[in-house]
Formats: structure tokens, C-alpha cells, sequence
């Protein structure tokens, strides 16, 4: 198959200064699941459509494999893409859609229909070969446009928030389905979302990207435990992190009664007298009265096996939302105070100014 | 006097509610019994014109309501031959046949890149399609004519394709325009992709995709054209008549000596394939209405 390889490639829209995507600088392994995840406007689909060559890039390049395709049209980059409204040929039948493409490249018409109806096998399809798009549910439309991409046997797989249109259930069983799928015939796929719970179950590697610009590109695992910067850090993860912004102290920073203690040379590389301290709400622990942090409790989510209190907190005058995890068994009620303290080698520490991770 | 207003309060509201359904009743029954009235306007003159075309001329005028006496089959035959019909329903059917074809294929290739494409000019060209819809015909007679003429054509079939050609091209851009638009750009994009080139995008995707909206400017166009008087009377008068024309000119050719009944009988040839459009496409004509007036 095939690696890509985005080198400062940028997007600039035609009557705007500020670029969609600006310098993006990918390198994605043969066979590696890529997922793209931003919030809306971030750049995640204008990057996949560039790669897809149905964006300009106005400067900086792309590559599948060895070759350049920053100037090449997208019938001869040998891609397929899934649509966020799968984009089926509303007047051809299923097995018409999942085989147009072999079609026009001119493929001997039983190699088209084996090649199909494999394809159909596969996404357990075949039954429905003969119907138009409109007479399948939204579960069977998203599976003929996965067909239409796997048919061609493509180098890259591209797809544009194909779940979205799914309903909830669907989407998680269709979630897993997709990654299975795209592991077993190793081909390399970059996959947008704005659900980060999508992105941290299906992608090898994640990358985060926020106005244009990439945040941060790694594991599931390493995103959520080594966050690069504050944006990353309350991106990732649901409930997201607490992010708060506190005094250094005598060898550490005050987290309200307590001194969390923090090593000299991390706190040197801070700008200014604070840092923005992230701690996850289950990494956030229940202390006796009087040490840690006060939080009032305002709502009180019980899931059975755990209850996350959403509370708010003040701090120099200053009024923080936080979300903590505590035992399911034993939930404080609503309106009650508790007192919470991060644990011991569970914080994140950012730079206040520049958002970026201090220490590692 | 408190339960006096308690009880007659909800009273007011039921007699309120009965009164709205009556005069929705009387809406509605008015406006049928107007639609009905127009129906047998429109109606009955057919019929009767139907029924007359199997009479002789004396039949018609000794009893003109009622069934003929002898079915007058041979009256379609005169008007077949001798009047010409057969020849100028061959000449609508040419003329019409090719500047549908034409039109089709031109208005939907240029609303197509209207409604699609961005290029300088695309503004421009688009209102001056709209300001072709609202040009009088009138004012264009005679220019037409002299343009015509000059080329070298006048009175060919050529001048006649030609100019209903362009003469229904703005309607068809305007009308296919929005369909075009409200077309998913996904579906070009995944076509790019499967490797298909602008040609083949759209003529294997768009195209079919507007479909209905094809079939109902089909429609329009074929009513608008095989029913067009102006144009063949005036740049026409030379050429090989068209049905409208012929007809007309069959009736001014009689003189006193009227043929009634095979008058009629050309007359039922003429209207004859815009009814049969008619009852055939009916609901693609309604939905076409009001799919136009929605988007």
C-alpha cells in the first residue's frame, strides 16, 4: 500500500487571511489508521479533501508513497473516500455504485462483478445488490459507500465523518466494524471526526488540530496521559479535564489548603508566577475537610458504577467549574461541599501564556 | 351573573369554531362550483369541436348539438390530404422533435455549468438567461427576420429549429439552473474520485440525477413549441408550414366555401398530442409547479 505524507501543506481560502490549514506536516505509515479530530472550522476535512485533491493546496505538498500528488486530479491519485452523506449515485443500484469506479477504469465486466460481489460478502451486502440507495436504511447506505471505497482496493482510504448520520447504537457497532475492517486489508486510512471518542477507540495514532494548525499528533494512550498543551489537554477526554490556573508556592503550586508539590526545574520554565494546572476528574481524590480544594456541588451524575459531581469552586476570586469522580456507592448529594485533592503524580502542568506542557 | 359569563364563554368559543368550518365550507364549495364552471368552459368547446368533426357542414348547421347522423370518417382523411394536415403535422413534428432535443441538451448543458462552475461572467450570463425570459417575442419578430434572411435561411427547417431552439433555451436554463444547484455537490466529488471526468460526471450522474426536472421542462418546451403561432407566421410564410400555421392558413383558404367538418377534424389533429402530453405527464406537470415555486 501506501504512506502519506503531508509536507507544510497549506490551504488558504480565496478571500480570507487566515489559512484553513496552515503548514501541516503529517507523516502517516503504510497500513496506520490516522484519525483527524478537531473541534468544527479546526481544518480536519479541508486537510482530508486536500489529500483527496478536491482542495487546492496553495503551498506545501503532499505525497502518497514516493510519488507527489499536490497537482495531481483525484481520479488518478488512487484513493476512495467515504462521505459524510455516503454520497451514493441515487439512480444506479448498489452493486452499479460500488462498481462505477472499476467501470470506468475499464475492468472486464465478470472481474467487476466478482470484485463487487466479494465486496458486498464482506459488508454483508450481497442480498441488497440489486436495490436503488434510497430503498436501504442508513446503516446498509453507509456500508455500500464503505463498498465503493473497498472495491477499488485504493492505497488510502479517506473518510469524512461517515458515522454521523448513524444513530447512536449503530455508530459504536459500526465504529468497531470499520476498524476492524480497514486493519485486516491493511490499507492506510485517515479518517476526520469531531467525536473524540471515535477517535481515541478507532485510530492508531490521533491528531488533534485546532484553527489549521496541529496541536498534537500520537497515540489514544499518549494523548490522554502526556496532553501538549491546554487545548489538547481539554480536547481529549470526557468529562473533559479540569483546567485551573494556580499560584506557585514554595516547591509547588497552591491547590487550595494543600501545596501540590512540583520539582524546581518545572516550574523555572514557566512564564509569570502562575501555571494552569489540568487534573482528569477521576485523578481528582476526596480529602477531609480543609485539605485540597472546597467545591460546592451543583449537579450530581450518577452512572451506577461511578457518580461525577459537576461543582464549582473559588479561587482568588475567581469562580472554576469542576468536574470530579467519586465512588457511586457513597455520592454526595447535590448541593453539598466536599473536598477534593488531585493525586500524586495525576496533574498536567501548562504554561499559563503559551498554553504549552511544562515538565513531561 | 358570574355563572351566566361562565357558561356562555365556552358557548361563544364552540358556536366561534362552528362558524370557521362553516365558511371553510363555503370557501370551498364556492371555489368548486367556480373550478367546475371553468372546467365546462374549457370543455365543452372541445367536445363539441370533437364531435363536430365527424359531421358534414349541413349536418352541423341543422342540428349543432347534436350526435351526427353519419360518422363523417372520410373528413379526417380530407383534412389529412387535401388540406395538408398530414404533411404539416409531419413538419411540427420535425421542427418541435428537433429543437426539443436541442434545447434540452443545451439548456441543461449550460444551466449545468451556471449552476455548477464558478467562473468570471457566470453572474452575467445567468441574468441575461433571465432577461431572455422577459423579452417580449414581439420586439424580436422582425430582427429575426432580417437576421434570417441575411444567413440565408429563411424559410428552412434549419430557421425554424433555430429559432425555437433559442427561443425556449432561457426558460430551460432558468428553470434546470436551480435544479442543478440544489443537486449534493458531494455526489461530483465522490464521481471525481470513482474517476470520472466532467464529461461523464455529468452525463452518467447529474444528468439522470434531474431527471424530473428534465421531463417537466420537456414537457413545457414540446406544449409551448407545437402550440407556437407567432413565430412560424411571421418568419415562416415561405417555409414548409408547421401545424398551427397550416391550419390557419386552411381556414383563410376556404374563403365562404367553410369544410366545417374537416376544419374540425384538422383542428382535433392539432390538439390531439398536446391533450395526450397533457393527460399522460399531469402530475409531472403539478409537481413541476410547484417545485419550482418552493425552491
Amino acid at each position: 500500500m501506501a504512506t502519506v505524507t503531508y509536507d507544510n501543506a497549506t490551504r488558504l481560502y480565496p478571500g480570507t487571511n487566515k489559512p484553513a490549514v496552515d503548514k501541516l506536516n503529517i507523516q502517516i505509515e503504510d497500513g496506520e489508521f490516522l484519525v483527524l479530530v478537531g473541534p468544527s472550522g479546526c481544518g480536519k476535512s479541508t486537510s482530508l479533501r486536500m489529500l483527496a485533491g478536491l482542495e487546492d493546496v496553495n503551498s506545501g505538498r503532499i505525497l502518497i508513497g514516493d510519488r507527489d500528488v499536490t497537482d495531481v486530479p483525484p481520479k488518478d491519485r488512487d484513493i476512495a473516500m467515504v462521505f459524510q452523506n455516503y454520497a451514493l449515485y441515487p439512480h444506479m443500484s448498489v452493486a452499479d455504485n460500488m462498481g462505477f469506479a472499476l467501470k470506468i477504469a475499464g475492468v472486464p465486466k465478470e472481474e467487476r462483478l466478482a470484485r463487487v460481489r466479494e465486496a458486498a460478502k464482506l459488508l454483508d451486502l450481497e442480498q441488497y445488490l440489486d436495490r436503488k440507495p434510497k430503498a436501504l436504511s442508513g446503516g446498509q447506505r453507509q456500508r455500500v459507500a464503505m463498498g465503493r471505497a473497498i472495491v477499488r482496493n485504493p492505497q488510502v482510504f479517506l473518510m469524512d465523518e461517515p458515522l454521523s448520520n448513524l444513530d447512536a447504537k449503530l455508530r459504536v457497532q459500526t465504529r468497531t466494524q470499520i476498524a476492524s475492517l480497514t486493519r485486516r486489508l491493511g490499507v492506510t486510512t485517515v479518517y476526520v471526526t469531531h467525536d473524540q471518542t471515535e477517535a481515541m477507540t478507532m485510530g492508531d495514532r490521533v491528531a488533534v488540530l485546532k484553527d489549521g494548525l496541529l496541536q498534537q499528533i500520537d497515540t489514544p494512550r499518549k494523548l490522554y496521559d502526556r496532553p501538549a498543551n491546554v487545548f489538547v489537554a481539554g480536547f481529549i477526554g470526557s468529562p473533559a479535564m479540569n483546567l485551573l490556573e494556580l499560584p506557585e508556592a514554595d516547591g509547588g503550586v497552591k491547590f487550595g489548603g494543600t501545596i501540590y508539590p512540583v520539582a524546581r526545574e518545572v516550574l523555572a520554565e514557566a512564564h509569570g508566577s502562575t501555571v494552569t494546572l489540568g487534573v482528569r476528574p477521576e485523578d481528582l481524590e476526596t480529602v477531609a475537610a480543609g485539605e485540597g480544594l472546597q467545591v460546592e456541588a451543583d449537579v450530581v451524575e450518577e452512572l451506577g458504577a461511578d457518580a461525577y459531581v459537576y461543582g464549582h469552586t473559588t479561587l482568588d476570586g475567581k469562580e472554576h467549574t469542576i468536574v470530579a469522580r467519586v465512588d457511586g456507592r457513597r455520592p454526595p448529594m447535590k448541593g453539598d461541599t466536599i473536598w477534593v485533592r488531585p493525586q500524586q503524580g495525576h496533574v498536567h502542568l501548562f504554561d499559563t501564556k503559551t498554553g504549552e506542557r511544562l515538565g513531561d | 351573573m358570574s355563572v351566566l359569563n361562565k357558561t356562555t364563554a365556552p358557548e361563544g368559543h364552540v358556536e366561534r369554531k362552528a362558524e370557521a368550518t362553516k365558511s371553510d365550507k363555503a370557501v370551498a364549495g364556492v371555489s368548486h362550483v367556480v373550478l367546475i364552471l371553468w372546467s365546462v368552459i374549457v370543455v365543452l368547446p372541445l367536445l363539441w369541436t370533437f364531435m363536430s368533426s365527424f359531421k358534414s357542414s349541413s349536418d352541423i348547421f341543422a342540428s349543432p348539438f347534436g350526435l351526427p347522423t353519419v360518422w363523417h370518417f372520410d373528413n379526417y382523411s380530407r383534412a389529412w390530404q387535401t388540406a395538408h394536415i398530414g404533411e404539416y403535422f409531419g413538419n411540427s413534428v420535425l421542427v418541435v422533435g428537433v429543437s426539443l432535443v436541442l434545447v434540452m441538451l443545451l439548456g441543461a448543458m449550460s444551466a449545468y455549468v451556471l449552476a455548477r462552475f464558478k467562473f468570471w461572467g457566470n453572474r452575467f450570463l445567468y441574468i441575461m438567461m433571465l432577461a431572455g425570459n422577459t423579452f417580449p417575442i414581439f420586439l424580436a419578430m422582425v430582427p429575426l427576420f432580417k437576421i434570417l434572411q441575411n444567413i440565408g435561411i429563411l424559410g428552412t427547417y434549419q430557421a425554424m429549429i433555430a429559432t425555437y431552439t433559442s427561443f425556449a433555451l432561457a426558460f430551460t436554463v432558468f428553470f434546470l439552473h436551480s435544479f442543478f444547484r440544489n443537486l449534493p455537490g458531494e455526489i461530483a466529488e465522490a464521481a471525481a474520485i470513482d474517476g470520472a471526468g466532467e464529461w461523464r460526471t455529468f452525463f452518467q450522474i447529474m444528468l439522470p440525477m434531474a431527471r424530473p426536472g428534465l421531463a417537466s421542462v420537456a414537457i413545457f418546451n414540446f406544449l409551448g413549441l407545437w402550440n407556437q403561432f407567432l413565430i412560424p407566421v411571421t418568419i415562416n410564410a415561405s417555409g414548409p408550414k408547421v401545424l398551427s400555421q397550416g391550419l390557419f392558413s386552411y381556414a383563410q383558404q376556404m374563403g365562404y366555401a367553410v369544410d366545417f367538418g374537416a376544419l374540425f377534424a384538422a383542428v382535433t389533429v392539432t390538439v390531439l398530442p398536446v391533450l395526450v402530453v397533457y393527460i399522460i405527464f399531469q402530475r409531472q406537470l403539478q409537481g413541476s409547479v410547484s417545485q419550482g415555486t418552493s425552491r
